[in-house]
């Protein structure tokens, strides 16, 4: 096992400040660097000695033999054990759960976020399936917590076996409830999530809390319950690692990944890359980065992903179709450069709005604002080649104009749809309605 | 693009069409539809075809009956409880009703604004009397507000102000010339200008860049003769006596004018965006307010400039300057005759202002990028060198001069983008719209604003930032801005619109834009535009002054402006360039004021030039 590498800078906030030292010996469970300011503990997720500590990241060499057993953390209210296992947003997001759960809600909702919407990864919904005890008891811990009268949990009804489940968990549960949603980019969205359940749009800048809501990952909920039942402190991931690789493109689901290894490591142990490949992808195939093979797992790390080669555009003029749903413009940027594509235009979708952070939100997520603008822009720009990073609703539009206007149009996740046999994001077919179950059950 | 509920009202009676998928059984909102300002575009595109669309009127509120993809326009048969197109009729319902209470007094016509609006779509013999104090008529006062307004003894003040007033006059008094000849002085004797021999060498020395000068005497007849490109035409005047440019009296050279042309030493013509070299007479449009006419003599001198130095702005100035060496000894020349009889005509040019009338500003774009692109703003003589600042040195910054001081060539040009759209020095010398609006006894033109145009946008919004400022201190009701060439020049263009439009004063724009100078940067305030074009498809054909500012276009402006003054709206321009437009509009002005309109003529009355056969027709 190669060292692991534990990044100070793994959830919102601050950088964390490391209260190791090179030597320093380390268990499964060790407290190896505290939040300055807003943010979350981080542990070491093995036992070994720390080899160095950097500016950013903490290095920590493994032992040979690694044991089940970890430090726990200090009994104390259900809230402070959250706070101090460092649990975090496992979406992606990675803002303090500690945090979120302090707010009182006054009877309002815990929204479970089961959505899994990126395409092609699958560790939620496994969990759903295969752990659902701990999963129903986590969220209601997050309701106690934070005084919710109900919660929800919304999930794609195209997860027919984890929605039975699910089903069948919450059959006999007053309080809690399901809520279907269709297989459209993006549902997952935190306020995509408010919008279905709830029924309230917010604005880009509201948080969940003006809907007396809070959004919570599924695998997050699962943390607060180890937390609480097992003061386990949060140092393990979900995670589907899945693409071209030795032994086909089917998902690998792993469960507890030590945070810290690497995208490497992960790859071997999925099989090993199969010859050529495009790019390894951190997280999903829209709001995913390219990474190298020795960048390390954090808290927030959902999917890795090696796609085949990206087709090369032999330096055509692209315009690029920026969109809050999809990759930022350097994101889109890399790939239309991976592509051999020369950048003669960028638009941005008229419903992403910029955010003090620089962050792109849409106004109203996977509702369609018109792109045939865009596609006039790009087309008076001198543009052959389209590439969009744009959810389910804005491609069908972009396909409704682009094409007759003789541009060729291409998906930003277009080459991690063809590894993983996914269709391309173009025409939308699906209905973005979903019959829902009976009183929610 | 979706559009939002206001937009939606302002467009009702556009059709309807989705911006993107809408599922069956949906109630129709703004936020489903496409922004009708796009129609044309996507119908060019062949991606819309608005064949039996509702209207957004109409379809708002009903329910979709079928899922339809974007762009799909909202027909009968996929809506439901789409509202009937009656809309006129039941307005005019309302309007008969009677309105209690309320007595339809003469407020009706006076809004809140306190405008009176008169508008004659199409009229004859019309009379309208108000009477004195109309203007003091107030709209329904709310409770608690005074609403008399300072009365009858401002509107005698008006009355008695109300007439013209002459600022200052400037005379010119015409010499004709019917012969140049070289000779050991320069002088004028009858109507023959001698112009001293060996004078070039003098030229060549003044100037350190300046390698080579030749004079040449074209005449008529040697109008086919090839040249290096026309850098400026420029008239021979002086003052007479301590007179200063813009008043007393100008003495002028008829039937002779100065050409500058040149290259640099590699035989680089000095021209940045296309050139006029070639044989004169296919190349020169005559007749044009800058450009010499036809049957004048041109005292041309070729100069050859250090190699290199064309693209420089010590180069072109050079050139310049060796050239007006002879133009200042011609000058000295004309200065000494004593003998009036050798005048041939005498015009007077009067500065009236005219109080309460429409008072207008006319803001000229002058190049100012420096290399060839500067001008030199008030020399001492009409169009010399000599105390002339060059805007680039001012920093472009806005300047005020009189119209006399235009008409009286305070303007030294060494603008070269490009041949066709510059505005020669002998261009302010006749420039048609300083002229009209003078003599146009419906506004006052209080004055002309030069404005540079820098190299680096950060200074064009500071210089255009400055014009704003200088526009809203006049208290003008109405602006032009005009412009020579195109392209980067449009931007601070734009931002003058901008500027001024701001401060809610209509401006009018004038531009050569046609096909290939179309505006890069537009702003709402960008409405009303007049475009110098009149070559035949619409291009920089690198005829020398032939898409420059005309008396045509001068009273297509001007009647523009009245018109936004009026508070018209000028018809949103068409898709394409049409050249139709103008032509409507020319006849339009001429029905309305009886006065024949004849267009000037464009390069097709011009023998074909192997370089326009080449590149252009």
């Amino acid at each position: 096992m190669e060292n692991l590498q534990f990044l100070l800078r793994q959830h919102v906030g601050a950088p964390c400040e490391p209260v190791v030292k090179a030597g320093d010996r380390v268990e499964k469970g060790t407290l190896i660097a505290v939040p300055a300011g807003l943010g979350a503990n981080i542990f070491s997720s093995i036992y070994g000695s720390v080899q160095s500590v950097l500016e950013d990241r903490i290095v920590i060499a493994p032992d040979e033999e690694q044991k089940e057993e970890f430090v726990p953390i200090h009994e104390g209210s259900w809230l402070e054990m959250v706070k101090e296992a460092g649990v975090v947003g496992m979406g992606g997001a990675g803002f303090p759960t500690g945090v979120k759960l302090g707010t009182d809600l006054k009877g309002g909702f815990i929204l479970v976020n089961a959505v899994e919407c990126e395409p092609g990864l699958y560790h939620n919904i496994r969990q759903i399936e295969d752990n659902i005890e701990m999963t129903l008891k986590g969220v209601k811990y997050c309701m106690e917590i934070s005084n919710a009268g109900k919660a929800i949990f919304a999930i794609k009804s195209k997860n027919e076996k984890a929605v039975e489940v699910l089903r069948k968990a919450v059959r006999d549960e007053e309080n809690i409830s399901i809520h279907l949603l269709p297989d459209i980019y993006p549902m997952g969205e935190e306020r995509a999530v408010v919008r279905e359940t709830l029924g309230k749009l917010l604005d880009p800048t509201q948080l969940p809390s003006a809907a007396d809501s809070i959004v919570i990952n599924v695998e997050t909920v699962l943390r607060v319950a180890e937390a609480i039942d097992f003061r386990k402190p949060c140092f393990s991931k979900n995670m589907t690692v899945v693409g071209k690789l030795k032994g086909g493109n089917e998902p690998h689901v792993y469960m507890d990944v030590p945070v810290g290894i690497s995208v490497g490591d992960l790859i071997e142990r999925a099989g090993g890359i199969d010859g050529v490949y495009g790019e390894i992808i951190m997280g999903g195939p829209f709001t995913g980065k390219a990474v190298g093979k020795d960048a390390p797992v954090t808290k927030t790390t959902g999917g890795i992903i090696v796609t085949i080669d990206l087709p090369d555009l032999h330096g055509a003029p692209v315009g690029l179709l920026v969109c809050a749903c999809g990759g930022d413009e350097a994101r889109m940027r890399d790939v239309c450069e991976k592509m051999h594509g020369n950048v003669v235009s960028v638009a941005r979708c008229k419903q992403a709005v910029e955010m003090k952070n620089g962050t792109l939100k849409c106004e109203n997520p996977g509702n369609c604002p018109g792109q045939a603008q865009k596609c006039l822009q790009f087309k008076k720009d001198g543009s052959e080649y389209v590439i969009m990073g744009n959810c389910s609703d804005c491609s069908n539009t972009v396909m409704g104009s682009a094409p007759k206007m003789n541009l060729k149009v291409f998906h930003q996740t277009d080459h991690v749809m063809r590894t993983i046999n996914h269709p391309l994001y173009r025409r939308l077919k699906v209905s973005k309605q979903v019959e829902q179950l009976p009183e929610g059950k | 693009m979706s559009i939002t509920a206001e937009t939606a009202k302002e467009h009702a009676n556009d059709p309807a069409v989705l911006c993107c998928r809408a599922e069956e059984g949906i109630t129709i909102q703004a936020s489903n539809l496409e922004d009708p300002a796009i129609f044309d575009d996507l119908v060019d595109s062949g991606l819309l075809d608005l064949e039996g669309a509702l209207t957004i009127e109409q379809v708002l509120g009903a329910t979709l009956t079928k899922t339809c993809d974007s762009l799909c326009p909202l027909t009968a048969d996929v809506v439901e409880g789409a509202k009937a197109a009656a809309a006129p009729e039941k307005a005019a319902e309302e309007a008969a009703e009677p309105a209690p209470a309320v007595p339809a007094a003469p407020q009706a016509a006076v809004g809140p604004g306190q405008v009176l609006r008169i508008h004659i779509g199409e009229g004859k013999d019309i009379d309208i009397e108000l009477p004195v104090g109309l203007a003091n008529i107030s709209a329904p006062t709310p409770a608690g507000v005074p609403g008399v307004i300072p009365a009858l003894a401002a509107d005698t003040e008006v009355q008695e102000t109300n007439e013209e007033k002459i600022v200052r006059t400037l005379t010119r008094k015409h010499y004709k010339i019917t012969e140049v000849k070289r000779g050991p002085e320069t002088k004028i004797e009858g109507t023959t200008l001698y112009i001293r021999e060996g004078i070039e060498k003098e030229c060549v020395d003044s100037q350190e860049l300046v390698f080579d000068l030749k004079i040449d005497i074209i005449t008529p007849e040697d109008y086919h003769t090839y040249s290096e490109t026309i850098m400026d035409v420029q008239p021979i005047a002086c003052k007479e006596g301590e007179d200063e440019v813009g008043s007393g009296t100008t003495r002028v050279l008829d039937g002779v004018i100065m050409m500058v042309t040149g290259t640099d030493a590699n035989g680089v013509q000095i021209g940045e965006f296309g050139s006029s070299e070639g044989y004169l007479d296919e190349n020169i449009m005559w007749n044009r307010p800058g450009a010499p006419d036809k049957g004048e003599i041109f005292i041309k001198t070729q100069v050859t400039i250090k190699e290199g130095t064309n693209m420089e702005r010590p180069g072109p100035l050079a050139a310049h300057t060796a050239t007006d060496h002879i133009t200042q000894e011609i000058r000295e020349a004309l200065k000494e005759l004593e003998n009036d009889s050798l005048v041939v005509d005498t015009e007077t040019f009067d500065q009236v202002r005219r109080p309460g009338k429409k008072k207008v500003v006319i803001v000229k774009e002058i190049m100012g990028q420096g290399a060839m692109h500067d001008n030199l703003i008030l020399p001492v003589e009409p169009v010399g060198v000599l105390g002339a600042k060059p805007n680039v040195d001012l920093g472009n910054v806005p300047v005020c001069v009189s119209p006399l001081e235009v008409l009286d060539g305070c303007i030294h040009a060494l603008t070269c983008i490009g041949p066709a759209s510059k505005e020669m020095s002998r261009h302010y010398w006749r420039e048609p719209l300083v002229l009209e609006a003078l003599h146009d006894p419906e506004v006052d033109l209080c004055g002309v604003i030069f404005v540079g145009s820098p190299q680096i946008n950060s200074e064009k919004f500071y210089v255009s930032k400055r014009v704003g400022m200088m526009v809203e201190m006049m208290d003008v009701d109405g602006a032009f801005v005009t412009t020579e060439g195109f392209g980067n020049n449009h931007i601070d263009f734009a931002s003058h619109h901008e500027q001024i439009g701001m401060r809610g004063i209509p401006v009018v724009g004038m531009s050569f834009c046609a096909v290939q100078g179309a505006l890069v940067v537009g702003n709402k305030y960008m409405t009303n535009m007049v475009d110098n074009n009149k070559s035949e498809s619409g291009i920089e054909n690198e005829v020398l002054a032939c898409n420059t500012l005309c008396h045509e276009d001068a009273i297509r402006a001007l009647a523009m402006l009245k018109n936004a003054m009026a508070g018209e709206e000028v018809k949103t321009a068409e898709r394409k360039w049409n050249p139709n437009v103008k032509g409507t509009n020319v006849e339009l002005i001429s029905n309305v004021t009886g006065k024949p309109i004849e267009l000037a003529k464009n390069e097709q009355s011009l023998p074909m030039s192997q370089k326009r056969k080449e590149k252009y027709d």
